[in-house]
């Protein structure tokens, strides 16, 4: 049932305290591998949060430890909304690492996210080199094309429920998104993200899953692949649920390939 | 101020966060706050505004306490038949007992955005120790009165544009979609004002009872339409008495998306905080 075997937690260090939810495995036969789910960003965060509910569940019942986590900045971590910074979340991954680790000792580490999760993900198993497995789940492969997106967005949804209420907040440099500031710090990190400017092999395995564009999860393939990683992509159409009409949605058929490949990659 | 993430309720699966004030700020005359769920949105609250509302109360002397109801964010799936109506009445009530427990806290004010609202004063009806509820645009008081209120709401604009008119008089109307809307207001009339009238009535009673009710708008939201169904002429004579007490936010939309409006939801409940506290 979701929500079982579930243990809500602050970790990290005092100044910067995470939240984290830890769901303990539930099969008789724990595996050796522990599983951290990286949350997209902002309004995206908040969307996904169910999903990655359902999915922590499903992947305890298969028998992994699972640890996902706020970012510091977002959720119920410590921080303020305009606090969030790129750096700080790179190392909220490693934190959240450290973590599951001191709880299982040395296993193996796989970790998931979507969207901008996805990427923060692969951005720090580049740099460190000891993790054995990422799900890439939409990736974003650009920070400059991802707050343009963003901004696209707001406008729209600023254009069909805000009405008149935008007046004069929407500008080519918005200073926030869909409910979440965008500071001009975060602007600068974001615009400094480029998933093929990435030259370390992230992972041994990694899995790409795409609900949408298939030519930008088959060019993330083809690198990944020339870093010698070994790499599956999956495309499985299915509504996008970071986004407002789809918000109630939870993928199915996404959790289930992503812990089916999990359970095939460490048995 | 200090956050505790926490288990609580009879079958312990609740999951919550309570912000707790510094020890010397903590003031023991002034309710608990719990904020509740808005719909699916876990505790955060929609743009993470109920975060910012207990980091801004806690240091005011507050002890808050924000969870997920059941089958939402982090909470348990219950295992009973309960419909959400009332269990989501329950497990606020198993909030209070947790904060009576753990804080010595007796009295409470609650807190809730659209749903969350509606679990609020529904909660404040069946539950003494509930002495305040600051209700921020609720309108999911069933699918009768948003109707009833919405059509309501299109005649009374279309009856005073004089586009409209000029439209009607020359035959330029959409006669079609004109049938159907006049159709609804009569149809879910004696429904929605059945609903109505009940929902008032429990306003009434909360008032009698002299708890603290704040009703927050976005300048615009149907739900404001509905208190207009509700309560009608009565809505500004309590107004005046201050008996209850209506706040109107311009430019926000339903879960206030904006930065700026977000800021004066904030500001309204800070200074709805800062008048509890000194009685």
């Amino acid at each position: 049932m979701p929500g079982a075997g579930i243990e809500p937690f602050y970790f990290g260090t005092d100044k910067k305290l995470l939240y984290g939810c830890y769901h303990a495995p539930q099969s008789r036969a724990p595996r050796d591998c522990g599983v951290v789910l990286c949350y997209p960003m902002a309004q995206e965060y908040i969307r996904s949060h169910r999903t990655y509910r359902q999915l922590s569940y499903h992947l305890s019942k298969f028998g992994f430890p699972v640890l996902r986590f706020d970012f510091y900045g977002c959720g119920d971590s410590e921080g303020n909304c305009d606090e969030g910074r790129i750096p700080q979340w790179l190392a909220d991954v490693g934190s959240a690492i450290y973590e599951i680790k001191e709880r299982h000792g040395s296993i193996k580490i796989c970790l998931v996210g979507l969207r901008l999760g996805g990427t923060l993900a692969m951005m720090v198993a580049a740099e460190r080199g000891d993790i054995d497995g990422i799900v890439l789940w939409d990736p974003v492969p650009s920070g400059t094309a991802y707050i343009e997106e963003l901004a696209t967005l707001h406008q729209e949804r600023a254009r069909h429920s805000l009405g008149k209420a935008t007046h004069g907040t929407i500008t080519e440099s918005p200073t926030e998104i869909l409910g979440f500031p965008l500071t001009g710090l975060m602007r600068a990190d974001l615009q400094k993200i480029e998933v093929f400017s990435i030259r370390k092999k992230p992972a041994n395995d990694i899995l790409i899953i795409g609900s949408g564009e298939e030519a930008i999860q088959g060019r993330l393939k083809d690198h990944l692949k020339r870093l010698s990683a070994r790499v599956e992509c999956q495309h499985l159409p299915s509504p996008k649920i970071w986004i407002e009409k789809n918000k109630t949605v939870v993928p199915n058929e996404i959790l289930k390939a992503v812990v089916s490949w999990i359970s095939r990659v460490y048995p | 101020m200090r956050e505790e993430a926490l288990l609580f309720g009879k079958t312990k699966s609740l999951v919550g966060i309570i912000t707790d004030p510094p020890d010397a700020k903590r003031s023991h005359g002034v309710p608990g706050i719990i904020l509740l769920d808005a719909g699916i949105i876990h505790r955060v609250g929609p743009n993470r505004i109920h975060v910012k509302i207990a980091r801004a109360l806690a240091p005011m002397g507050f002890v808050v306490l924000r969870f997920d109801f059941s089958g939402i964010g982090d909470s348990k799936v219950r295992d009973d038949n309960l419909p959400f109506e009332e269990s989501a009445v329950r497990e606020t009530q198993e909030a209070m007992d947790y904060l009576s427990a753990t804080r010595a806290i007796d009295r409470f004010h609650l807190l809730g955005i659209s749903s969350g609202a509606i679990v609020s004063y529904k909660t404040a009806g069946r539950d003494p120790r509930v002495i305040g509820a600051t209700l921020i645009n609720p309108a999911s008081y069933g699918d009768e009165l948003r109707s009833y209120a919405k059509a309501r709401r299109y005649w009374k604009n279309a009856l005073s544009d004089p586009k409209r008119w000029a439209k009607a008089l020359t035959g330029r109307a959409n006669y079609q979609l004109i049938g159907p809307r006049l159709r609804t207001v009569f149809s879910s009339r004696r429904k929605a004002l059945s609903v109505a009238n009940h929902i008032a009535a429990d306003f009434q009673s909360l008032i009698e009872r002299r708890v603290d009710l704040r009703l927050v708008y976005s300048k615009g939201d149907l739900g404001l339409d509905c208190l207009d169904v509700i309560l009608g002429n009565e809505l500004r004579e309590l107004s005046k008495r201050g008996t209850l007490k209506l706040e109107i936010i311009p430019q926000a939309d339903h879960t206030c998306t904006l930065l700026e409006s977000q800021q004066r939801l904030l500001t309204l409940v800070q200074n709805s905080a800062l008048a509890m506290a000194h009685g």
